[in-house]
């Protein structure tokens, strides 16, 4: 019990150091494996908090894909930000998180201590569709029968948004890809 | 005590992160560290939903044989895996948008972006004026 809470305290805090370290880094190439990074502690942390699912899916997708994705774009574009100077807006940046994440941990103390089973989260649903995944369902996995069957709409929501985004992705780098490399001979 | 401290912690640092995103989005320049900004606050969001659905003693919901066992909550897991997904459509979305940027003004500034309108305007100011 305790070393699961030790274990839980390091890896947040652990995001946490990974995400300060994000703000300052100028290299682009640094930031993206920073953020892959962080998407990787996040699954530990996801296995850490039982959602077994929930961390592989990270694993793959927000470190793995994503990662990808990011270095995928990197090639077109500039590899170091320009230097900022910092000024009136960053203070005014600052002022606000301050303001925002003092109040909203503030508002913690109204929260339900985590893991209680007592919690108001735990009392409604969630034991109706383990109770349903064994006796209707048949499926072990309680994930994946709420995926595809009580929440089966949300899952084809999911599938149009994938495919909207796939298709606003191919018309809007259609003809920029080519043209960009062209850019880039006629540089060279 | 020592209960009463790491019930909220993980709360209080998943608001911590959630800052720094919102700080990188609203504070940075480049439009790529804009987007690495949205995926911390996104990835933070999911750690909570996950927090929430934690029962301290239970095990993954997966069905065992021992009818006593204690399940964490499966219904926010189902929810995050969603969110995962979508959150990567979305990312791959900006990437794409900022690619496109980039070949139109040669920059991902956005400092630069703007100014480079201005100047367009100014020109097309010019012209309609003779």
């Amino acid at each position: 019990m305790i070393g699961e809470i030790i274990i839980n305290a390091f890896l947040v805090t652990l995001m946490l150091t990974i995400a300060i370290f994000i703000i300052n880094t100028r290299k682009v190439i640094s930031t993206i494996l920073l953020t892959g990074t962080y998407s990787l502690v996040a699954a530990l942390m996801f296995v850490s908090l039982d959602a077994v699912d929930v961390a592989f899916t990270e694993a793959s997708v927000g470190a793995g894909i994503s990662t990808i994705l990011f270095l995928a774009a990197l090639s077109y574009l500039p590899k170091e930000e320009k230097e900022e100077k910092f000024n009136l807006k960053h203070i005014y940046a600052i002022c606000t998180c301050t303001i925002v994440s003092g109040l909203l941990i503030w508002a913690s103390y109204d929260l339900p201590l985590v893991g209680q089973l007592e919690n108001p989260a735990h009392q409604h649903l969630a034991q109706d569709f383990i109770e349903g995944s064994r006796n209707h369902i048949g499926i072990p996995n309680v994930v994946t029968s709420i995926l595809a069957s009580y929440r089966g709409y949300d899952t084809f929501g999911e599938t149009v948004v994938i495919y909207t985004a796939g298709i606003a992705v191919l018309v809007l780098l259609h003809d920029g890809v080519s043209k960009i490399s062209k850019i880039n001979k006629e540089k060279k | 005590m020592i209960d009463q401290i790491f019930g909220v912690w993980n709360y209080w640092i998943v608001f911590i992160l959630m800052m720094i995103g919102l700080y990188i989005v609203i504070s940075k320049k480049s439009l790529l560290k804009k987007i690495v900004g949205l995926a911390i606050f996104q990835t933070s969001v999911f750690l909570l939903y996950i927090t929430f659905g934690k029962i301290a003693g239970g095990t993954a919901p997966i069905l065992t044989d021992n009818v006593n066992e204690i399940y964490s909550n499966p219904l926010p897991h189902v929810l995050i895996l969603t969110a995962i997904v979508v959150g990567v459509a979305t990312t791959a979305l900006g990437l794409a948008l900022t690619v496109r940027i980039n070949k139109a003004y040669g920059t991902i500034n956005e400092d630069e972006i703007s100014a480079s309108d201005l100047v367009e305007y100014h020109e097309k100011y010019l012209e309609d004026k003779n």
